[in-house]
């Protein structure tokens, strides 16, 4: 069990690092503003299946890597993930058993959530975003959930990561 | 779960307040940033690659006709130069005759785009030059066509830069027509800037440069920052609106370019800059020049302090001329019908 432990959880910080640079990854000006969550959606799955390899502790390790990538507040992005991660674990449950559609919708207003924290946290930093464009984001990412779902699944069983 | 779910947002909140108010997380900072930044050089390689897979295999007439451009434009600036040094010149000359400060040549390094801030709604840029490479914070940052930003957070191999057009910047500027100065503010749209309290009188047309002014002590003075677009007079608005775009590509330059300007103070840089002069005329014995520096001083002290003993010293001499003073005073009467009677 410890073999296959230390054996697979590279994949999943594997993920978390090609998260990173998509989150980065330069972009066309007019598509910037669409720019998913990665890093929210794949802490969601992961929390979501591996409710026991990835916590909250994680989410809040790669909040602080973004803080550090986008020069934001050390603790910015690290709270939004968390509250991510949080809410996803403690709705796991009954996310599990959801159709797909039900999983979108109650991730879009997870990631909503985010965002608005996201928005109220640079508001006292002084650049507060100007438009209600924030949550454009959030739903690109419950759009792209099946997606990502049945691609991290995918992965799930070709590597037997449990 | 819940309990960590609450010690991991107190934690960070006080990461925050800690980050914001303090410098005490910096170190830890600049030590990630140590190993993160490098996704920005990865992210950045496919751009890399595909440049240098396109340099490997550009044709030959393309290489040929891009020398020829190159040629041309090289040859237009070393024209431009000729005449620069004889204008260095004239303007040294002319700023010794007006007593200010001598100008000084600041030195520049070249540096390159890597990375773009991912967040829409603030403009930076990231930079391959760090705290390692001497660059400081709120250094200027120039492209080929003039002013593009300024260094906002140093790390220790990169550093990240606060464009001209964000909505938190602001630049002194002042019109290279007239010397009319004014702040010139980011909108948050790359291709615009707004100048903020304008009189509505004020003298500033579409096409003028705004060059910067200097006198935030930030930027050097000088520097192209934006050219007006449009001027929008509203009687119902208590200033003019100014809307100007910037002279720099902020959102397609690739190589940039810090200033290093130097940290001392007008008064040492004049004062270097006499010592320099000195250096440079050898042929004068440098003692007296400092002699006949302090000679003016007392000079010019007596003329402006004792306007009033001068004509009591000049009265003696005078005194004899007592009619005459009174008939300047009856003169000029006497000028005034004969410049009439010329009209006449």
């Amino acid at each position: 069990m410890a073999s296959t432990r230390s054996r697979n959880g590279w994949i999943i910080w594997l993920t978390f690092a090609i998260g990173l640079l998509l989150s980065i990854s330069p972009m066309p000006q007019f598509m910037e503003i669409l720019r998913p969550l990665w890093l929210a959606l794949l802490l969601a799955f992961w929390a979501l299946y591996m409710p026991h390899k990835v916590g909250m502790v994680t989410a809040f390790c790669l909040g602080l890597a973004e803080d550090v990538l986008y020069g934001t507040l050390l603790g910015q992005n690290a709270l939004t993930l968390t509250l991510i991660t949080f809410l996803v674990l403690s709705l796991q449950q009954r996310l599990r058993v959801f159709p797909m559609w039900q999983q979108c919708l109650v991730l879009l207003v997870i990631f909503g959530l985010a965002q608005l924290a996201q928005l109220w946290l640079s508001a006292l930093t002084g650049n507060r975003q100007p438009t209600l464009a924030l949550v454009l984001p959030g739903v690109i990412s419950a759009l792209l959930w099946p997606w990502v779902s049945y691609g991290l699944r995918g992965l799930c069983r070709r590597f037997k990561i449990n | 779960m819940g309990v960590r779910f609450l010690v991991l947002v107190v934690l960070s909140v006080a990461l925050m307040v800690v980050d914001a108010r303090f410098t005490l997380l910096k170190p830890v900072r600049s030590q990630m940033s140590l190993v993160l930044m490098q996704s920005y050089w990865i992210t950045d390689l496919p751009q890399r690659l595909w440049q240098g897979v396109a340099s490997q295999f550009g044709s030959r007439t393309e290489l040929v006709a891009e020398n020829e451009k190159l040629k041309t434009e090289n040859l237009l600036l070393q024209g431009r130069m000729q005449k620069l040094a004889a204008l260095t010149e004239q303007n040294v000359r002319l700023r010794e005759l007006l007593n200010s400060s001598a100008l000084v040549n600041e030195k520049v390094e070249v540096a390159e785009l890597i990375g773009m801030d991912p967040n829409p709604f603030t403009h930076r840029i990231i930079i391959n030059k760090g705290e390692r490479d001497g660059v400081v914070l709120g250094q200027p940052v120039l492209d080929a066509r003039g002013l593009m930003g300024q260094v906002v957070e140093l790390m220790p191999y990169t550093s990240r830069v606060l464009l001209l057009t964000d909505t938190t910047h602001s630049i002194p500027v002042q019109v290279n027509r007239n010397g009319l100065r004014a702040i010139a503010s980011g909108t948050g749209n790359p291709e615009s800037l707004e100048l903020r309290h304008v009189a509505d009188t004020a003298d500033i047309k579409v096409g003028d440069l705004l060059v910067s002014s200097g006198l935030g002590q930030r930027f050097p003075a000088g520097y192209p920052v934006a050219t007006v677009k449009e001027v929008i007079h509203d009687s119902g608005q208590p200033f003019a609106i100014v809307r100007a775009v910037p002279t720099a590509a902020l959102n397609r330059s690739r190589y940039l370019l810090l200033v290093f300007s130097d940290s001392r103070t007008p008064e040492e840089r004049a004062n270097d800059a006499a010592k320099a002069q000195q250096a440079e005329q050898n042929g004068e014995p440098p003692p007296i020049i400092p002699a006949t520096v302090p000679k003016p001083a007392p000079v010019a002290i007596p003329a402006a302090v004792t306007p009033v003993p001068a004509p009591a010293v000049a009265d003696p001499k005078t005194v004899k001329k007592s009619a005459p003073v009174a008939t300047p005073a009856a003169k000029p009467p006497a000028a005034v019908p004969a410049t009439t009677r010329e009209r006449q």
